[in-house]
């Protein structure tokens, strides 16, 4: 995985919003819906905290898409346009609960282990994956989930600033805290293994 | 700082957004600390993995969305076999409670798509064999009380009030087999070789991963078992041959009542040959708002959690919890929805606080407490 599949995904979405714009074509809409449903879910997620409503959130906005077929190629960043949205769906939530009076950044609830990707994989994690997610863990929530952003949703610092409301120079710092704080948790673990 | 500058520019390098002159600061820097490099290719190899995504249970998803979207009056077909939703229960006949207006049957459609993906591997399950009377070991945890012990394999389990759990002599040489009737959260030492399974009076749970809840109370309406992580493999007694796998955050609920009532009704037709999806489901865990802790296996935590549940479920979780009995005086008690968490209140506590929600009106007679 490099940043070459980033670009794959982002040609991938591109293409896809042409055939369904175009063509009305269903398949290309099912796989606009793979790709893009798991990081509108996780992400809505991380706001309201509950995976049924999450769920719903993702599924309305990806209906919504379907049913704004033929204007689809309106929207020039379709993902970034999603998350967005997701972004309002949730706290509209939050706020229709009264859980909140106002959203803050901080109070997210961000998780690393996609209820979509394959359990095989992730069951079994050796020490130093194990030490590099609780160093994770450990950053406050929406330094969290810039880098989560970065990482998995390979959003662009641009992006990342526009749907979190922040500087481009924030995504810098926030990222370059994050593998820091990652690099001293190999040093750590490798530090460990010597010692034994 | 320099060593700030490094990080900097490796995040932009990871991320894409590094310009030519940015890269080439970067090699300079690192030309000047090159102690650093090892722990920057690490760390490269780290951000660059990404979880594969698990294919059967998107396919799952997409279908429950699919349905969804016909509900709605969008229906979208691609080339696969039209979801037909008359073998597809919708909402309100699957499970006993009615669900509020605003949850369209999303889950439930989830659980109906899930149902129909999961592969056959692993081969029938067999009749348990009757338990030993001689060598059993029995814990038993009374009404008001949660206990925690551990099994001769090194498994943690938490019984929560008014549980009790069975094993035998022969569970010490490999024979993982535990009898449960009540409520428990397994955290299961892993061991391929000897698998661990759970008996309850209508569904046998094969673990295959670590930590579940199952909540088998013989008087509920249902019979739940929770995956938190790993993967457990669910059989009914009525129909050991189908095996129900739950993945991580997944719920099966079992409709006692439709299990009783189809029973009474299936003495010519063997029950395994009939639909049963109108007595199981599967959904996703509830999370309650604001807490870090799915509802189904908070009790385990000392918390007394309940996420948009009717009252009389809510009534029979604090029975148990409080060791009092609730009444209702009052049928649109029945109907109320309620969401919270206790965790030291007590009794009174706990009922002042739902009353300020909801405005009932409750008295207390020695042990038992009326709602009207």
């Amino acid at each position: 995985m490099n940043a070459n599949s980033a670009q794959h995904t982002e040609g991938s979405i591109a293409e896809l919003q042409y055939q369904i714009a175009m063509y009305e074509d269903a398949s290309a809409y099912k796989s606009l819906f793979f790709i893009l449903f798991p990081s509108l879910q996780n992400f809505a997620f991380s706001i309201v905290k509950s995976r049924v409503l999450a769920e719903e959130i993702a599924s309305d906005l990806m209906l919504e898409v379907w049913e704004r077929r033929k204007k689809l190629m309106q929207i020039e960043h379709l993902k970034l346009y999603l998350l967005v949205s997701a972004k309002n769906a949730a706290v509209h939530q939050l706020k229709q609960e009264n859980k909140q009076a106002r959203f803050s950044i901080e109070d997210l609830q961000v998780e690393f282990v996609s209820e979509y990707s394959n359990p095989d994989q992730t069951a079994e994690l050796h020490e130093l994956e194990n030490s590099i997610a609780a160093a994770v863990k450990a950053l406050p929530p929406s330094c969290q989930l810039i880098y989560k952003l970065a990482k998995e949703e390979r959003l662009r610092y641009k992006e990342i600033a526009q749907l979190l409301d922040l500087s481009v120079k924030t995504i810098d710092n926030q990222l370059a805290i994050a593998l820091k704080k990652i690099a001293t948790a190999i040093q750590s673990g490798r530090s460990e293994k010597n010692i034994r | 700082m320099n060593n700030d500058r490094i990080w900097i520019l490796q995040a932009r390098k990871l991320s894409g957004e590094a310009s030519a002159t940015e890269l080439k600061e970067l090699d300079h820097l690192l030309l000047l600390s090159p102690e650093a490099q090892p722990i920057i290719t690490e760390v490269s190899i780290h951000w660059k993995e990404l979880p594969a995504v698990d294919a059967d249970f998107m396919e799952a998803t997409w279908l429950a969305h699919a349905s969804r979207m016909q509900q709605k009056g969008h229906p979208i077909q691609t080339d696969e076999p039209e979801l037909n939703t008359d073998n597809y229960p919708l909402e309100g006949s699957v499970i006993s409670r009615k669900f509020p207006l605003k949850k369209i049957g999303f889950v439930l459609f989830l659980a109906a798509a899930i149902i129909s993906v999961v592969l056959l591997l692993l081969p029938t399950q067999q009749k348990p064999i009757a338990a030993s009377a001689l060598a059993q070991t029995e814990v038993i945890t009374p009404k008001g009380s949660r206990t925690k012990i551990q099994l001769p394999d090194g498994s943690d389990v938490w019984l929560n009030a008014g549980t009790q759990l069975k094993y035998n002599k022969d569970f010490e040489n490999g024979n993982r087999e535990v009898y449960l009737s009540g409520e428990a959260f397994f955290d299961v030492v892993r061991n391929p070789a000897k698998p661990f399974v759970i008996h309850t009076s209508s569904m046998d749970v094969k673990v295959l991963g670590t930590q579940f809840n199952v909540k088998a109370y013989e008087e509920d309406l249902t019979t739940e078992t929770s995956l938190i992580k790993g993967s457990v493999a669910v059989y009914l007694n009525v129909a050991p041959e189908k095996e129900y796998l739950l993945k991580p955050n997944q719920k099966l609920i079992l409709n006692n009542n439709a299990l009783a009532n189809q029973q009474l009704m299936a003495d010519k037709q063997p029950l395994s040959k009939m639909d049963l999806s109108p007595m199981v489901s599967i959904q996703a865990l509830t999370y309650a708002e604001a807490s870090e802790t799915d509802v189904e296996s908070s009790w385990t935590k000392n918390i007394l959690s309940f996420e948009d549940e009717l009252f009389p479920d809510v009534a029979r979780k604090m029975e148990r919890w409080y060791n009092v009995e609730i009444q209702f005086r009052n049928k649109k008690w029945e109907q109320q929805y309620l969401s919270g968490s206790f965790e030291k209140e007590n009794l009174t506590q706990a009922l002042k606080a739902l009353q300020y929600s909801t405005g009932f009106k409750y008295k207390i007679s020695g042990k038992t407490i009326l709602i009207y």
